[in-house]
């Protein structure tokens, strides 16, 4: 059983990583889009920083830095089943999947990975221009990076979480766009994707760490750069595990309801 | 029919709530600040029995409850009330179980990869359905045979004809040799030849591997051509059920016609016409009306006793 689900699964997820990888006008746009928003935020930063080396005990190549993979992870880790989903129930189309003997969340989950791993394919490839561009640098140490890709892992697992329950809401609203662009602002501020959370004033911080987008950039990267180092680090790690928790357990609670939603489009 | 049916339904009905919607942009204004639901009944109670290897029609018009029904059938909705039985299992509560048993085809849908060729989409069935290597070649090299998908194997799905579409979802619904088949207008749009290509394969099908079809479809050729067993519903019930014949000597009056035939000619096997007596060379028939003709009568009538 759980041998077919994963040979499915992994055909599923190379399914989706193909039909990504084929449109190439669409990755092309996509790198343009990402390098130019990386490239503008440091271009911004630099002109706040108004040639001082640094400010409030961060230096403007530390800050930069950041923002270049904070950048790059929200880009990547997003929640892919807003994509799927969505035009699936509202076309009707969920019907053949529902007549799959494998689940529908497996199913999105297949799909979610193959996208992922199509673009971090491409990611890994853009590196070199990101270090140029945004002047990326190394993780602090060995165990930082080590920590680190522990913490990207947690972190799109939460996202993939995310992405289920906003998408099944479609069952109930037929369409998510504005859930969608809501998640994309909000996201991208909370996790610290423009500002970095230790730059915000400390009420706007305090909100950050009560909400889960900080575990999708902000946490990863701040042990990439050995800003949570130690016990810290590992109390990121374990920040991030409660939220996977409770984003599963909400999204298995969602699809149960939404199984007795299930309406058809389209005869 | 059997003792046991691969399919029991008692009493089926699905009910739909939709919110009710005032025409206008007023109109949909205030439907975004109101609670009022239409309920609408898409079946309304229906029962029938389908034993294994039945090739059944499920006929009715647009928005009489056929896909709906289908679509509790394999498990997809949920019942409002009522009983549902597919091989031993409630589906809607087995329904992955229940899904390895069955296969599925709607025509206006595809479940394929639409930007990659075909072959991708057969490979993820083989993993799905969980087929050892030499059955999936084995039934992969048959399916393709006789819907003459060969060619097509590397096409991106999306520059396929529908006919091609639709014969490539056929086959990846059909080559994990599934006990149960919902056909649900598996010919809609389809031109002559593919229709005729699809409806030999159905026939074929069911023949050697004894699989049980539920066909639904407006073309009633397909229905002539592939099922002895008729379910007309109409407003979410059973208006008939039975066979073709039944439906044609009840419904239906024949012109008798006597024919003289070759000497040895044997009996005349054609839709439609029965042989009621043969002396010698001479015949006696009766002559139906086409089904079409048939079934178009008996819903004009319905629907004018309710008006």
């Amino acid at each position: 059983m759980s041998a077919a689900l994963f040979s499915t699964a992994w055909q599923m997820a190379r399914l989706e990583m193909q039909t990504f990888l084929s449109w190439r006008l669409n990755l092309g746009l996509q790198v343009l889009g990402m390098l130019a928003r990386v490239y503008f935020v440091s271009a911004v930063w630099t002109a706040v920083y108004a040639g001082r080396a640094e400010v409030d005990g961060v230096p403007l190549e530390t800050l930069i830095a950041y923002l270049t993979l904070a950048n790059i992870h929200v880009w990547v880790i997003y929640p892919q089943t807003l994509d799927v989903l969505p035009p699936r129930i509202r076309s009707g189309a969920i019907a053949l999947d529902l007549a799959r003997p494998i689940g529908l969340l497996p199913q999105l989950v297949a799909r979610s990975v193959g996208g992922i791993a199509g673009l971090t394919a491409i990611v890994i490839g853009l590196l070199p221009i990101a270090f140029l561009v945004g002047s990326l640098r190394w993780p602090a140490s060995a165990e930082a990076g080590a920590l680190y890709l522990v913490s990207v892992v947690l972190a799109y697992a939460i996202t993939l979480a995310i992405g289920i329950v906003l998408g099944l809401i479609a069952f109930w609203t037929l369409e998510t766009n504005g859930i969608g662009l809501l998640y994309y602002f909000v996201n991208l501020f909370f996790a610290g994707a423009l500002v970095p959370l230790w730059a915000m004033p400390d009420w706007v911080q305090k909100i950050a760490e009560l909400l889960p987008f900080q575990t999708q950039a902000y946490l990863p990267i701040s042990i990439y750069f050995g800003r949570l180092a130690g016990t810290e680090a590992l109390r990121a790690l374990g920040i991030q595990a409660v939220w996977l928790a409770l984003m599963w357990s909400l999204a298995v609670l969602v699809w149960r309801r939404a199984i007795h939603r299930v309406v058809v489009q389209g005869g | 029919m059997t003792a046991s049916p691969i399919i029991r339904v008692r009493d089926l009905v699905k009910e739909f709530r939709t919110p009710r919607r005032a025409p206008g942009v007023s109109g949909a204004l205030r439907t975004l600040f109101t609670r009022e639901q239409n309920v609408v009944r898409a079946v309304d109670g229906i029962s029938f029995d389908i034993a294994q290897g039945e090739l059944v029609g499920y006929l009715g018009r647009n928005g009489a409850g056929k896909s709906t029904t289908i679509k509790m059938l394999t498990g997809i909705l949920v019942p409002t009330s009522g009983e549902v039985v597919v091989s031993g299992r409630v589906p809607w509560r087995a329904r992955e179980r229940n899904a390895l048993d069955i296969g599925v085809v709607f025509g206006q849908r595809s479940y394929l990869w639409w930007d990659l060729p075909l072959i991708d989409s057969f490979e993820l069935i083989r993993r799905m359905y969980r087929m050892d290597a030499a059955t999936y070649r084995r039934e992969l090299d048959r399916v393709v045979e006789l819907l003459e998908l060969d060619e097509l194997l590397g096409t991106p799905v999306r520059q396929l004809s529908l006919g091609q579409r639709m014969r490539g979802d056929l086959a990846a619904a059909i080559v994990y040799r599934p006990r149960v088949l919902y056909l649900d207008e598996p010919t809609v749009g389809v031109d002559v030849l593919a229709k005729e290509r699809i409806r030999a394969f159905i026939a074929e099908t069911n023949r050697s591997e004894g699989t049980t079809v539920v066909l639904t479809t407006h073309d009633l050729r397909d229905v002539e051509r592939l099922c002895r067993r008729l379910i007309l519903i109409e407003r979410g019930t059973v208006l008939f059920d039975g066979r073709i014949d039944e439906l044609r000597s009840r419904y239906a009056v024949g012109r008798q016609m006597v024919v003289d035939v070759v000497e040895g000619q044997g009996a005349l096997d054609l839709p439609g016409v029965d042989e009621v007596r043969r002396e010698g060379s001479r015949v006696w028939l009766t002559v139906y009306p086409d089904l079409e003709e048939i079934v178009r009568r008996i819903f004009v009538e319905h629907t004018g006793s309710r008006a």
